[in-house]
């Protein structure tokens, strides 16, 4: 019910309202000053908004007061700026004061009075815009720029320095959004380069005071610009084609000059320049096979020619002369070791077994009775050298192999078995070898047979002697002892030691002398263990026979035992036949003038000799 | 041939234009400097005004009128008619006096304590220079034609017995009066100089 009557008397006051307005009258609204403008700092103008009028005819007046005085001015011009404005002139405009302004709005019910306004004419500048803008296009460089010349508001006194005005441009393509800025000070003229060509331009300028408002802008000019493309094209293509025609010709260049340029740049890697180097082998990967080519013979060059000074040169083995050979070897024994390695086929290249003194003549000698041996068996006639089977443990090896043939002999004549026999008395162990030695020493005279001995024979100290020929060797003592001949014995029992001495150093291996003739000596190798008595216990002995006590009537060649080294079994030589002594004894030998033979002759080949070494082999002198 | 005409022009506008551009160099320095001030003065009072509350803003403004600055009693043409009807000299002298006085009351100048410290030098600076655009352009008799331009009111005394007073009134009419003043150096010097000028368009 309430709410009835509330809706019913809402209704009659939205009814009567507009009534009452129409017909009531109010004193006006309060009108507000909207702002106030001077163009050029010497007049300004005011604008105000009126309130609501109250529905009867209201009256604006506007008064002012100025700062240093109480008296109120109304407005002097009221229309020359338009409705709701109060213009003042120069007369009225004081500048560097300040302006109390109040707006005034009047009707018949009443006055309202505005909210009064300060204002200082100074800050309330706001010129008008640039006038005659002009922009033109301009060429630089055959790049065109735009040229925008204005003036400014023809009421702002700039001339005098009244007023002081900055300048701003703004320019943006038709078609685009943004405007770009630029600042112009107090300048009057401004250029704008970095056009787009065909592009058509706009453009406007407005202006500012020192201390005031911005202008409004002025009105756009619009500016065309010509096409320059067209020219930036060509240029480009030009550039192009030119470029492309240089590629071209340096294409065809380096394809022209491509091997040589190739080799300039890439030089050919160079290939290893060792001597003995094979790259075969070292593609096959094998370490050894390169490694063993590399070896050079002559390497290294200085030892070898020491060895050249020390050694002897190469013997020149060959088969048809025997008595050349044996006495080249001789003399060549003398001189030095032999270059074995070349006539054995030992792979060991160590030269330096040849180095020592000693060893040298030992192997040497070793070498050369191998080659005798060697030749022998090919021929089988010579009469082989006492060689020391005591040399090199390789050499040695020789032996078996150089004499494994012989046995083929041994069994020819009974004489050869008799020279056996005797050649195997002289194997020796050293007491058992004087006798022996002598024995077969005196017995050759004896006999004045020389077969048994022969001009040459050998003797070879083996390790393994067989008792049986212990047994001979005793006998021989025993015949030696009968024959009682002092020196002879001496000799024998020098020449035992003498061939035990060579086993002394090498007591591996014995060959048998076996002779075939006189010219012959067969050499077999004795399984037998040698002498024990004889061997061994000898072989400790230094005692050798290299002291030639005299040659005796029958051409024999008597020496003493000496401590030295003797390599002289063939001091036995009794030879008829001059013998040369091969006793060269370190010490002192004096070898025989006679040329009593020494058992051998040709045959006799020696190793070794005149060395008066414990490690050489009883070598038969030859000569 | 051209370029010996040319040459001689040159010549013969530095040699004409010797003793002016002295000046001209001085005025420009002069209004370059006053122009500065006057920038640092609205600043000034700008932020002032930005702290106060828009209560005393009002108060403020109901006030001001009633109040004038200490330069008031300087004489100086307030219009442009009344500017360029002025001698350069008079102008000068007027902006002398106009320095001058704030030179002291600028130290009081409370907003901010770097402001206050450059005010004052660049006053002086500002005043020692536009003696010397006197001193330049006192050719003539004109020493003081004009009486009222010289009265030389103790002004020193107004500020000084109010200084103790640092309300926020004295603050804001201090910032007020400062600021304007300045703009009328500023204004008298450049009508000054563009008047010495000979170019036809003063705004270089």
């Amino acid at each position: 019910m309430k709410k009835v009557v509330e809706v019913i008397l809402l209704l009659l006051l939205l009814v009567f309202t507009p009534h009452a307005k129409g017909t009531g009258n109010s004193p006006p609204g309060k009108p507000t000053l909207t702002r106030c403008r001077s163009p050029e700092k010497e007049t300004f103008t005011c604008w105000w908004e009126p309130g609501s009028d109250g529905g009867l005819p209201t009256t604006f007046a506007l008064y002012y007061r100025k700062e240093t005085s109480e008296t109120v001015y109304e407005c002097p011009d009221y229309h020359t700026a338009g409705k709701n404005s109060c213009f003042f002139n120069k007369n009225d405009t004081s500048i560097w004061v300040n302006y109390n302004i109040t707006v005034v709005a009047t009707n018949a019910l009443g006055s309202t009075f505005s909210d009064p306004v300060d204002i200082d004419v100074v800050y309330i500048v706001k010129p008008n815009p640039p006038e005659r803008v002009t922009v033109i296009v301009l060429e630089d460089k055959s790049w065109p720029f735009l040229r925008v010349s204005w003036e400014p508001p023809h009421k702002a006194d700039t001339r005098s320095g009244w007023i002081t005005l900055v300048y701003q441009i703004r320019v943006k393509l038709e078609q685009e959004k943004d405007w770009e800025m630029h600042h112009a000070g107090q300048q009057k003229m401004f250029n704008i380069f970095s056009l787009r060509s065909g592009g058509t331009y706009l453009v406007q300028v407005r202006c500012k005071p020192d201390h005031g408002f911005w202008s409004e802008w002025s009105s756009t000019s619009y500016v065309k610009v010509p096409d320059y493309f067209h020219r930036e094209k060509s240029v480009w293509i030009l550039i192009a084609v030119f470029s492309a025609f240089i590629f071209l010709i340096l294409t065809w260049l380096l394809h022209m000059n491509s091997r040589s340029l190739k080799h300039c740049i890439l030089p050919p890697v160079p290939g290893p320049k060792i001597k003995g180097f094979d790259k075969q082998l070292l593609k096959n990967g094998k370490s050894e096979e390169i490694f063993s080519a590399l070896v050079v013979c002559d390497f290294p060059p200085t030892t070898s020619s020491n060895y050249e000074d020390l050694l002897v040169e190469y013997l020149e083995v060959y088969v048809p002369e025997e008595q050349e050979l044996m006495l080249e070897e001789s003399k060549d024994l003398h001189d030095g070791c032999l270059k074995s390695e070349s006539s054995t086929s030992d792979s060991d290249s160590g030269r330096g077994s040849c180095d020592s003194h000693t060893l040298l003549m030992d192997k040497c000698g070793e070498a050369k009775e191998e080659e005798r041996h060697t030749d022998q068996e090919r021929m089988g006639t010579e009469a082989e050298d006492m060689v020391s089977p005591d040399m090199s443990s390789g050499r040695v090896k020789t032996w078996p192999s150089v004499f494994s043939p012989l046995p083929q002999y041994s069994s020819n004549t009974l004489d050869e078995q008799s020279s056996l026999e005797m050649a195997k008395q002289h194997y020796l162990s050293d007491s058992l070898f004087l006798p022996s030695s002598t024995s077969s020493y005196l017995t050759q005279p004896g006999h004045g047979t020389k077969e048994a001995l022969g001009p040459s024979y050998w003797e070879f100290c083996l390790s393994n002697k067989q008792p049986h020929l212990l047994h001979p060797q005793t006998q021989a003592r025993q015949q030696l002892q009968a024959h009682s001949d002092v020196n002879i014995s001496s000799i024998g029992r020098k020449e035992a030691p003498a061939c035990l001495q060579s086993p002394l150093l090498r007591p591996t291996e014995y060959v048998e002398v076996q002779r075939v003739n006189e010219d012959i000596v067969l050499l077999q190798p004795v399984v037998s263990g040698c002498g024990q008595n004889n061997c061994s216990p000898q072989m400790p002995q230094g005692k050798d026979y290299s002291k030639v006590k005299g040659v005796d009537s029958d051409n024999k060649l008597l020496l003493q035992r000496e401590i030295m080294e003797e390599d002289r079994c063939p001091c036995e030589h009794q030879e008829t036949n001059g013998v040369r002594e091969n006793c060269y004894m370190s010490s002192a030998v004096t070898t025989t003038q006679k040329p009593t033979a020494m058992l051998v002759q040709d045959e006799m080949v020696l190793g070794v000799n005149g060395y008066v070494d414990t490690a050489t082999m009883c070598t038969p002198p030859t000569y | 041939m051209d370029r010996a005409v040319l040459l001689l022009s040159v010549l013969s506008l530095g040699v004409s234009s010797q003793p002016i551009t002295e000046g001209q160099r001085l005025f420009s320095i002069a209004v370059e400097r006053v122009h500065n001030l006057h920038l640092l003065a609205q600043r000034l009072f700008t932020e002032f005004e930005s702290s106060l509350q828009t209560e005393e803003q009002r108060q403020l403004n109901k006030i001001f009128l009633q109040d004038f600055c200490n330069s008031d009693y300087i004489i100086s043409p307030i219009d442009k008619h009344e500017t360029q009807r002025s001698s350069v000299l008079k102008l000068l002298s007027i902006s002398y006096r106009l320095i001058e006085s704030w030179e002291f009351p600028s130290r009081s100048l409370s907003v901010g304590p770097a402001a206050r410290n450059q005010i004052s030098p660049k006053l002086s600076e500002l005043k020692t220079g536009i003696l010397l655009l006197i001193g330049a352009n006192q050719d003539g008799a004109e020493m003081f034609p004009d009486s009222s331009t010289l009265q030389l009111a103790p002004y020193g005394n107004y500020y000084q017995s109010l200084g103790a007073d640092e309300s926020l009134r004295r603050t804001y009419e201090l910032l007020a009066c400062f600021k304007k003043d300045m703009h009328k150096v500023e204004t008298y010097l450049t009508v000054a100089k563009c008047r010495l000028s000979p170019e036809a368009n003063c705004t270089l």
